[in-house]
């Protein structure tokens, strides 16, 4: 089996990646940001405990799974999926689609993905990247956070594909099976607004939205009294930076990408008031690139006492001030 | 934030990063981790003196490597659990020397392919070198 002719381009977000280069390669031209936008990528929530993590932590995109649902319900693009009880099923279920010439999105856990420097790795079962070809006993990937595809060992993607645990792959595979020849983007951008508007402002839970930042706000001053010791919080801290910036978000938690979707939709959408709120999310997310700064200066320099840790608090709860403004506004803006 | 403050030059951990370019439009600029570039010795220092300290709890026969790899790899023993297919509550006994060092071949070979590690690997607590930020791979 050979590589299949994929044009590879990176991403700054995985799903968001995956499905932009899948529907690019049906000839459905769209960007990443457009299909983030649509998709209401943009969340925020804050889990102070959970089974499945062992300190608290936050989420700044959408529940996996639900960029691909929400792209499919709005621009009429149908994906093929398939997940498995079998892992045998799942590997020749692979197989076959590669052979058919078919490049295919596969969920995996990040961890296994010996492609990726070791620093990087975490147990995240919620990893999306392209399988384009299987040389031998190695597997071609076009994952979107690497400049050019790179190969992958078969055991490797076995185990990442059919990793236990919190949100389990089992096996997962998506391709678009059909894809509109044109899309009328108003609706779907219009749409995507309205969702976004009612996760970040409106769900009744209060580890969700604004009230999730709130949340992260208060909460974060109670962190030192959950790490093992002074290097176990600064890690802990300094993991702000990365969710924040690292793990595939386009630079402050997805706020330059949704930025750039609402720049894109205002001339789509014919509204100057959406080119308006662009340039204010940037600017909103230049306050949480300082945020991350901040958190990356005082745990690498270990000065996390109760001042610093307040201090951190008080720049996360000024951005659920300014983004409730924001998503009030924004809603406002598409009635 | 602007373009020309956005590169950083780490060839280790390349990314997009969404930013105003000069004539006003926002879009994508390929850079480099900022953390990555400034602080991973601070990570890898971090991680060297948890790995000791876990070695000197198990050479205290306080916990078994399986706690080491649970802690490396940040996995609660609900998540192993689910993982391993091993009851929590076994897991919570396997966490200790004494439980540890009765476990079946079959028991061994479950927790290491969730570690990613061989068997030989899993009985020394051998998390494996990590590699030094001069020798990571380039991308």
């Amino acid at each position: 089996m050979t590589t299949i002719p994929f044009n590879h381009n990176m991403g700054a977000h995985c799903e968001s990646g995956t499905i932009t280069s899948l529907l690019n390669h049906a000839g459905l031209t769209i960007s990443e940001p457009m299909v983030f936008g649509i998709a209401s990528g943009i969340f925020f929530g804050y889990f102070h405990q959970h089974k499945s993590f062992t300190f608290p932590t936050f989420i700044v995109r959408n529940r996996p799974g639900d960029m691909r649902k929400n792209i499919q319900k709005r621009l009429g693009v149908k994906f093929q999926t398939f997940s498995f009880k079998q892992e045998q099923e799942g590997i020749e279920k692979l197989d076959g689609l590669l052979m058919q010439g078919i490049p295919v999105a596969s969920q995996v856990d990040f961890y296994y993905m010996d492609y990726v420097p070791s620093w990087e790795r975490a147990h995240v079962n919620v990893h999306f990247m392209v399988v384009i070809g299987k040389e031998d006993s190695e597997f071609i990937i076009s994952d979107s956070y690497f400049p050019k595809p790179v190969r992958l060992k078969e055991e490797s993607l076995r185990r990442g594909r059919f990793a236990g645990g919190n949100m389990s792959p089992k096996g997962f595979l998506f391709y678009p099976q059909y894809v509109p020849a044109e899309v009328d983007l108003q609706k779907p951008i219009l749409k995507g607004i309205q969702k976004a508007c009612f996760n970040m402002l409106h769900l009744p839970v209060p580890f969700i939205g604004i009230k999730g930042i709130r949340l992260f706000a208060k909460r974060v001053v109670d962190w030192p009294k959950l790490a093992r010791d002074t290097e176990h919080l600064s890690h802990e801290v300094m993991k702000i930076n990365i969710l924040l910036e690292d793990q595939g978000t386009g630079g402050a938690g997805f706020r330059f990408m949704y930025a750039t979707f609402l720049q894109q939709a205002a001339e789509i959408v014919n509204k100057p008031e959406l080119k308006e709120l662009s340039s204010e999310l940037m600017t909103i997310g230049d306050g949480w690139r300082e945020i991350s700064l901040f958190a990356a200066r005082i745990g690498k320099n270990r000065d996390l006492g109760p001042a610093k840790m307040a201090e951190l608090s008080e720049l996360i709860m000024d951005r659920a001030a300014v983004e409730e403004r924001f998503f009030k506004q924004l809603k406002k803006s598409i009635k | 934030m602007k373009e020309k403050e956005g590169f950083v030059d780490c060839p280790e951990q390349q990314m997009i990063l969404y930013v105003e370019k000069e004539d006003g439009q926002f879009g994508p600029m390929q850079t480099g981790s900022y953390i990555t570039k400034n602080y991973i010795n601070d990570y890898f220092t971090k991680r060297n003196n948890l790995v000791h300290s876990l070695r000197e709890q198990i050479s205290r026969r306080e916990i078994s490597p399986v706690k080491l790899f649970m802690v490396l790899e940040d996995l609660t023993t609900k998540e192993l659990s689910a993982r391993t297919r091993i009851p929590s509550r076994k897991i919570k006994k396997h966490i200790l020397p004494v439980h540890f060092e009765q476990l079946s071949e079959d028991l061994l070979h479950r927790y290491a392919a969730v570690f990613n590690v061989t068997v030989e690997q899993l009985l020394k607590a051998d998390p494996g070198t990590e590699p030094l930020h001069d020798e990571s791979p380039k991308r």
